[in-house]
């Protein structure tokens, strides 16, 4: 989804998209919202600690489920942002209702950009894998996994699992003034190099950095931890090159069993289409 | 539209009647398909219309008669906040004894176990510790536990040390966090934490500065706080250097002051008076203040190899519901977590933690559930001492011993748990030759404690009955929120 976002001419990312500019001595409305997920995202943003509470003075928060208990009023919203997956009926009802009352509405990780890990069961048993888990099926909501961008317009993704909150605190300045931030591509590769990393890649070992989108600070390869591409492919991430460089050092099939545990699996196949 | 919100008395004789007619999460007969569509049919006009007409002019009338005539009474909250996952609440009252209270667990599945199977089994820690974004370190650590046991891979006593370090930072942060997070507005009947940070601006940087301590541990030595990176089966993929691990020292001692001031603050504070004697279970190493390793025990007498665990414990699925309940055979609902770990095992507090409970004034056992909160505070303080003590262990060691050395994947079944924030965390995965998942189960903490946490709610319904409406809504979720539990990881 965020290469779709991506895609798009550049000039016209920077267009306000905000119908009228967000008055100054109103504070921008804003809400945070969970879907199906494990709030981790959510909990970036509330790790920022003293960061946080600074940028939350700068906005009125209208719904905040961690950190309140007031009855969300349903007034219009500037900035509606959305981590999770909508899976219940439920979900996607909250989903709609928020886009009709938000000027902008911004993901947050790789649940509702990707799909994230619940998505894995649409390469395999799909639906039928709920019987692994349950013995009473009837009832229980057990849908396909779709990323948010099927139900909803968005307008910017913070991707990543879970998102990089100094990212956060970089863009979304910008989205306060109603304007979409301009992401430049760059893999992983980059930031993981000014940190003095050894390339694993040189030492035979798989990581997908070249081809997906920088901004995690290279956290995972810091760790000695191959990227596993959970922020999504940069838009001329070279997918062809990537698997040429990686026959080395996995099977086709590992290379498809890695890329399925954050979503990135179908995106790949969508890119080797047109390529 | 006039719905049941947080509570109100409901146009409905019996029970039964009402779930029959509120299947799809209506909570009046009148929003009903059947009654809308009869009125659409008959009238000609959009079903919405009727339906709020008639809401507005006979629902409060007609509770209130109803209620008068056959004392029925509904009580209900949508949605709970301040909690990890989506659930809400739901009691029938009927001639003032509560006939049932439920939480209404509304998450959706993701189906963790099921996407497991067929999985290679180095993929199993990165999907599970993403159940959850709070404790992502216990589930990434019992399944690493789980699949060493399956495979036999031994590990050295430093990667032991550190993972030890990992949990304690995990519990720390996630327990500062609920602390003063979810919990103090409850304490201070105020609705928004934002207020609170307003009202107690010290006290706050404080929590956060503990809270900061715990993240500091993860980030170090599992590379991220959110979904770690260094930990998996064997060992570490990279260790702390000296540097950071005297930095982090530095840092406990500065956090371990600030948890007595705080621990001093939430002393002041009086919890409501409830109490139900219950068993309370965890993990018993017999020497060691047990987190990461012993054998499941309770104060009624259970005491079982985690290996015993699943044929102790049962998982119960009632139709319709997305969570499953744990019961132990022969036995009645037990409590797990903080509350559980104090009183089971508060001889093997270290020191300055053994003080502060002194301090405190409350005699063992206590069964009040709302005390979970301070022994929460509690464990905290004893989480930062215990972690001085490895860090200085640590600081003179080289670490490199940590580091994951070749093992061979073999077929096998492994089973493990440890103490998460919130209660015993346990995993079962069957591997075969080729190291892919055949089987997986993980019982989580609130799945163990959500039979619990009804029992004791309904005990604790009749105290509060008589509070007016608004008030009653409010000590209910306080009282749900002090279990502190965990939707997200129940439902995974």
């Amino acid at each position: 989804m965020e290469n779709k976002n991506q895609n798009e001419d550049p000039k016209e990312e920077k267009v306000s998209i905000a119908s009228e500019p967000i008055k100054a001595e109103a504070k921008p409305k804003i809400a945070i919202v969970a879907l199906t997920s494990c709030e981790g995202c959510q909990f970036a943003l509330l790790d920022l600690g003293e960061k946080f509470l600074e940028l939350v003075e700068k906005v009125e928060m209208i719904d905040w489920g961690m950190i309140e208990d007031e009855e969300d009023p349903g007034v219009d919203l500037d900035i509606a942002i959305v981590e999770g997956t909508p899976i219940t009926e439920e979900n996607v009802e909250t989903l709609k209702k928020l886009r009709k009352r938000s000027k902008l509405l911004v993901v947050l990780g790789n649940c509702a950009a990707m799909g994230g890990i619940p998505e894995i069961k649409n390469y395999h048993e799909g639906k039928n894998t709920i019987k692994h888990v349950y013995r009473y099926i009837q009832g229980i909501e057990n849908t396909e996994i779709k990323e948010v961008d099927n139900f909803v317009k968005v307008d910017f993704v913070f991707p990543g699992c879970p998102i990089t909150a100094e990212e956060f605190l970089k863009y979304f300045p910008d989205l306060l003034e109603g304007r979409i931030p301009d992401r430049t591509d760059q893999p992983v590769c980059v930031e993981c190099k000014a940190k003095g990393n050894r390339c694993l890649l040189l030492d035979n070992k798989p990581c997908f950095g070249p081809m997906i989108q920088g901004g995690c600070d290279a956290v995972c390869p810091t760790s000695k931890m191959m990227c596993q591409g959970c922020r999504g492919l940069r838009p001329k991430g070279n997918v062809k090159a990537m698997r040429a460089t990686l026959k080395k050092m996995m099977t086709d099939e590992e290379f498809e069993n890695v890329t399925e545990i954050f979503g990135l699996r179908d995106d790949i196949s969508e890119r080797e289409s047109k390529m | 539209m006039i719905s049941s919100r947080n509570g109100k008395y409901l146009f409905c004789p019996r029970e039964n009647i009402f779930h029959f007619l509120s299947l799809r999460g209506s909570t009046l007969p009148w929003q009903s398909s059947i009654c809308s569509t009869i009125l659409s049919e008959f009238f000609g006009l959009p079903r919405k219309y009727w339906v709020q007409y008639l809401l507005a002019k006979t629902d409060r009338i007609a509770n209130i008669i109803i209620y008068n005539y056959w004392k029925f009474m509904q009580i209900k909250i949508n949605h709970i906040n301040k909690m990890e996952g989506h659930a809400g609440f739901m009691a029938s009252v009927l001639k003032g004894d509560v006939k049932s209270a439920k939480l209404e667990i509304k998450e959706g599945i993701r189906l963790i176990e099921g996407i497991l199977i067929g999985r290679h089994y180095k993929d199993v820690p990165i999907i599970v510790q993403r159940i959850c974004g709070i404790c992502p370190v216990v589930h990434n650590l019992t399944a690493i536990k789980a699949l060493e046991k399956a495979m036999g891979v031994k590990i050295s006593q430093e990667t032991k040390d550190l993972r030890k370090l990992l949990e304690w930072g995990q519990i720390i942060h996630s327990h500062a966090l609920h602390l003063f997070f979810l919990s103090l507005a409850d304490l201070l009947d105020i609705d928004n934490d934002l207020k609170v940070v307003e009202k107690y601006p010290e006290e706050t940087k404080m929590a956060i500065k503990i809270r900061e301590f715990g993240m500091e541990i993860v980030k170090v030595i599992g590379g991220r706080v959110i979904h770690p990176l260094t930990n998996e089966v064997g060992g570490f993929k990279k260790v702390p250097t000296k540097d950071e691990i005297k930095k982090l020292i530095e840092q406990g001692n500065e956090a371990l002051e600030t948890a007595e001031k705080l621990g001093a603050f939430f002393a002041q504070f009086k919890f409501p008076d409830f109490e139900r004697e219950t068993e309370y279970v965890c993990l018993n190493s017999g020497d060691d203040y047990a987190i990461y390793e012993g054998d499941v025990a309770s104060n009624k007498g259970l005491h079982i190899p985690v290996e015993k665990f699943e044929n102790n414990f049962h998982e119960l699925q009632k139709p319709n519901e997305v969570i499953k309940r744990v019961e132990v055979k022969n036995r009645n609902v037990y409590m797990v977590g903080a509350i559980a770990r104090v009183n089971n095992n508060s001889k093997w507090l270290t020191p300055k933690a053994e003080l502060y409970l002194e301090s405190l004034n409350y005699s063992l056992p206590d069964y009040n559930p709302f005390h979970n909160v301070i022994y929460q505070m509690v464990e905290v303080i004893h989480s930062i001492e215990k972690s001085l003590i490895t860090l200085g262990l640590l600081e003179n060691m080289n670490l490199s011993g940590a580091i994951t050395k070749d093992y061979k994947v073999k077929e096998g079944i492994g089973v493990a748990a440890v103490e998460a924030p919130r209660g015993t965390l346990y995993y079962h995965i069957d591997l075969d030759h080729n190291g892919y998942v055949k089987n997986a189960n993980i019982i989580t903490p609130t799945a163990q404690s959500l039979s619990h946490l009804e029992m004791d709610i309904a005990l604790y319904l009749n105290d509060i009955m008589d509070l007016p409406e608004e008030k009653r809504t409010q000590k209910l979720r306080g009282f749900i929120r002090a279990y502190d539990p965990c939707i997200s990881c129940a439902v995974h």
